[in-house]
């Protein structure tokens, strides 16, 4: 039974949480309706214009499409490294433990700038810079430590007994893996899948130092936008990301229940 | 960058441009026989938002009507593309633009460090004026193609006596948080220096008069800043005053917010802006980056270009933009610069570092 | 699944034999007897992975022990320690480290305050409509971007936004709510807040309803329960969030560049400054590499006291 100050105490730091959640997400929305020319809040008179202005933006439109692109590269590769690392973390005994735990938390530890820095370097070195893969790639390390907590997360709570017991009843080594060990850590694949997507959809800084004009992608042209002045177009971009935001969370909804993400079995 | 980039992003734009480029393929080929292969487009930095406007109207467009290559503009700021160059210099690859347009601060960096290619036998050099000669580099290694002035730009509602005569007006109670200047204080050292009671001459060797008048700034906790964020804080209605340069102040207006600037007494910083190509490219697109710099330099591109930035530029007898003649921000004649500050690029960056380091010390505090 | 024996010749069905034969290739591939190095051999690639960022760190290390010579704006030959003397002498950037942890430790405290009753609420509640609700607003923050949400809260909370209109209206006068080091952590905290309900959710679903009904049927009031019960069983779930959290904002830049007004400064913002605006790469890598020991030591010392939490090593049991 909750008690009511516990109610009346959680549910003001909800509300708290609720609000500055969704506000810069509502004043951007809104903004992006003005029908003036900068971005203010409450708009100045309702229009589409800026719509129909990214509607008709070809630079912006591919890159997006690049958007979609290297994200879709940073899951391929992101997925199997991360669930991997997840299971091998937590289903086996290994020497080191610690030290490995801050080696795999150097995404974090450094700097994006220095990962920018760093990468563009290594990746000149290797004369693949200028591809839209290798920034895939690089989302994909510097988000790493969002896929390998969330699969372990899982993966601790499956019991290893099952493991155990698939394989004493004749199962082989990959058959257990592909339908107990797997299936179990199941909901932590598809939260640390989601977060490597949207994450590396709206990663700047570290995209800005491996791409170029011709490899450009949408945060990158964003953040450039809004290095120059802030119009209220971009408001419209952020607001089409929140509508396919929408359209994605219920699209998960209906396939495999959001509650997923908070499953732990 | 590799080759292969190069041949895909050909083919892609090759789209768009090939069908004017078919039209005339006799014509062409006879008339610049002697001329290197055409890429299909070329790359060129630029500032965002009106700036870009402005380039693309005055020498992009011009450019792919004169040779059929079209320009991509790459819209990532002067300060990030910088390590980039560098490094596809440093690296022996291809960089990733062909035209940095970028402040003569930088540009002078990027020349000592040796990654610029020479610029000194552009045909439409010999009508410029003294401006677009780079002072301190030898040669051409980057060319200037216009100038611009730090001016002070408030708000006349809230000064309504009339404009700041001193930049130690800005030291007023009632500005306390209503004042910005660029996050590193570029534009404000040398004023600062006058205004503190020293003399330019002891620029860089005794700034102790900039320091000291720096301290009694921050005691005003301005705002620090970066282009775009002097336009939006006079939008929101932030601040009251700025040490900015005076396009932004401009666009600012042109976004319908009630703006003004003035040149006060201890004078503004004057600086220019310029273009270089970094080494490495091949052969034929290095002519035509060549060409494309020579294009800005060009009468008819400047007064285009430059109308759009409401900023002088580096060829004689050019219109002023209205309401521009005559502006503080808009030196031509001799008398003009009277009031202006001018210090060579060479004493700035070698000294830049140290001055910054200095200014955030005082700042951060 | 029956087996297939109608003809005369005994078949297993295809998937069997594709398993047998996967199952077989292992074998080959990996023999049993090399079972103790599996967990090795599935963390390879992730070591591999992050090993792209290490050989970067190499090149920064490699960096910092150049100087700039500012007469040709390239790296000096010999190798010198002057760029970490020149931190180590500077009350500035001392300043930059103490507030860069300060932010990190503040934003630590207040994202896991929210995250826990957020999540504790959004597990434990009987309405599904109203889960789903408290997803959805985690989850649409996360498809803006950092910058853009900066700037939404620029708009909200400037001296003309919607806050000071509010404050307005009981008669408080505008007062400048951004541009401060408080600004700085509210934007961190807002930033951060999903990450961490993400992380704790889990942790919270992981412990039995039952425990904390039988605490509080032993007589213990909520606070007790939460203190002695919740938290403790939570912790993975806390140390992960905290160490995400804590590295993230430690390193961010977008935050206090754009709600510090240019004078709240953090690491990232002054290695940015030595990299792009003074072109000085020598010192800016010697920042860098700062800050990772700096990250890295703090995430180890948590590591040793709390252990690793949900980020992995040897679930509960």
């Amino acid at each position: 039974m909750i008690s009511r100050s516990q109610r009346v105490i959680f549910w003001c730091l909800v509300w708290f949480c609720i609000v500055i959640l969704s506000v810069p997400t509502i004043i951007v929305v809104g903004a992006s309706l003005t029908g003036g020319n900068i971005i203010t809040f409450p708009p100045d008179g309702f229009s589409l214009k800026w719509y129909r202005q990214i509607a008709l933006a070809r630079d912006l439109q591919q890159a997006f499409s690049r958007s979609i692109i290297v994200s879709l590269i940073c899951l391929a590769v992101s997925l199997p490294v991360g669930t991997l690392a997840g299971i091998a973390l937590t289903r086996f005994r290994l020497r080191f433990a610690n030290a490995i735990q801050i080696y795999l938390l150097l995404p974090f530890t450094i700097p994006l700038i220095g990962s920018g820095i760093g990468m563009m370097l290594v990746f000149g070195s290797w004369h693949i810079l200028g591809n839209i893969w290798p920034v895939g790639v690089a989302l994909a390390v510097i988000n790493l430590p969002f896929i390998i907590w969330s699969v372990s997360s899982s993966a601790a709570a499956l019991d290893s007994d099952l493991e155990l017991a698939a394989a004493s009843c004749g199962a082989g080594r990959f058959e257990t893996f592909l339908h107990v060990t797997l299936p179990g850590v199941m909901p932590g694949v598809i939260t640390g899948g989601l977060l490597m997507f949207v994450l590396a959809m709206t990663e700047f800084l570290v995209s800005l130092l491996l791409t170029d004009a011709r490899t450009v992608t949408l945060p990158v042209q964003i953040y450039n936008n809004i290095r120059s002045i802030i119009t209220p177009d971009l408001a419209a971009v952020s607001s089409v990301f929140v509508l396919i935001a929408l359209l994605a969370v219920w699209l998960l909804d209906r396939l495999v229940g959001l509650e997923i993400f908070l499953k732990s079995k | 960058m590799n080759r292969n980039i190069t041949r895909r992003g050909i083919l892609r734009t090759g789209m768009a441009t090939g069908g004017a480029a078919l039209l005339t393929p006799f014509a062409a080929s006879r008339i610049f026989a002697q001329e290197p292969e055409k890429p299909a487009e070329i790359i060129v930095r630029a500032w965002g938002g009106d700036w870009v406007a402005a380039l693309k109207a005055g020498v992009s467009d011009r450019f792919t009507e004169e040779t059929g290559i079209a320009v991509r503009h790459d819209l990532t700021e002067d300060n990030e593309i910088q390590p980039k160059i560098w490094a596809a210099v440093a690296q022996g690859r291809i960089p990733p633009i062909h035209v940095n347009w970028d402040t003569t601060t930088n540009a002078s960096k990027s020349a000592l460090r040796g990654v610029t290619e020479d610029l000194s036998d552009l045909a439409n050099l010999s009508n410029t004026t003294d401006l677009a000669k780079p002072i301190g580099l030898d040669g051409y290694p980057i060319v200037n193609t216009y100038g611009y002035v730090y001016v002070l730009a408030y708000r006349p509602e809230a000064f309504p006596d009339g404009a700041p005569k001193s930049w130690r007006d800005l030291l007023d109670p009632r500005l306390k948080r209503r004042i910005a200047l660029y996050n590193d204080g570029i534009g404000f050292h040398f004023p600062a220096q006058v205004a503190g009671g020293g003399s330019l001459e002891d620029i860089p060797g005794n700034m102790d008069a900039c320091w000291e008048f720096i301290r009694e700034i921050k005691n005003q906790q301005p705002l620090l800043g970066e282009d775009p964020d002097f336009t939006a804080w006079f939008q929101n209605g932030e601040i009251d005053a700025a040490c900015t340069i005076s396009t932004n102040a401009l666009a600012a207006k042109k976004n319908g917010i009630d703006l003004a600037w003035t040149v006060p007494e201890e004078g503004c910083k004057f600086d220019t802006d310029g273009m270089w190509i970094p080494q490495g490219l091949p052969e034929n697109e290095l002519y035509w980056a060549k060409q494309y710099i020579n294009m800005a330099l060009s009468k008819e591109s400047q007064q285009i270009w430059l109308d759009g930035l409401g900023l002088p530029g580096v060829v004689p007898d050019l219109t002023p933009p209205e309401g521009l003649e005559n502006d503080p921000s808009y030196p031509t004649k001799p008398e003009d610069f009277e009031d202006l500050i001018r210090i060579s690029s060479k004493i700035q960056i070698e000294n830049e570092s140290e001055w910054f380091a200095k200014f955030k010390e005082i700042m951060q505090g | 699944m029956p087996r297939d024996s109608e003809d005369r010749s005994f078949r297993y069905p295809l998937k069997w034999r594709i398993m047998d034969g996967l199952n077989a290739a292992l074998d080959l591939l990996w023999p049993r007897r090399l079972g103790r190095y599996t967990g090795w051999a599935l963390l390879t690639p992730a070591l591999l992975l992050v090993g792209i960022l290490v050989l970067g760190l190499f090149q920064i290390a490699e960096n910092s022990l150049h100087t700039l010579d500012t007469s040709t704006f390239l790296p000096g030959e010999e190798y010198t320690l002057a760029n970490y003397r020149i931190i180590a002498e500077s009350p500035t950037y001392w300043r930059i480290v103490w507030r860069s942890l300060l932010g990190a430790g503040l934003t630590v405290f207040f994202t896991l305050l929210l995250a826990l009753p957020y999540s504790y609420i959004m597990v434990r509640t009987n309405k599904a409509a109203l889960r789903k609700t408290l997803l959805i607003v985690l989850f649409l923050p996360f498809f803006i971007g950092q910058v853009v949400r900066a700037y939404g809260i620029l708009i909200v909370m400037g001296s003309s936004g919607a806050v000071n209109d509010a404050l307005g209206l009981v008669g408080i006068e505008p007062i400048r709510l951004l541009f401060n080091f408080p600004a700085v952590v509210f934007g961190l905290v807002q930033y951060m807040l999903p990450f961490a309900v993400l992380m704790l959710a889990p942790a919270l679903t992981a412990i039995p309803r039952e425990t904390e009904t039988a605490a509080s049927s032993l007589g213990a009031n909520w606070v007790k329960v939460f203190r002695h019960v919740i938290l403790p069983m939570a912790k993975p779930g806390l140390v992960g969030a905290a160490l995400v959290v804590g590295t993230l904002s430690l390193t961010d830049f977008a935050m206090p560049a754009m709600l510090g007004g240019g004078s709240q400064d953090f690491i990232a913002n002054a290695i940015y400054d030595q990299f792009f605006r003074t072109a000085d790469q020598g010192l800016g890598s010697a920042l860098a590499l700062l800050l990772v020991a700096l990250g890295s030591v703090i995430a180890g010392v948590v590591i040793a006291f709390f252990g690793a939490g949900t980020l992995g090593m040897r679930g509960r049991k």
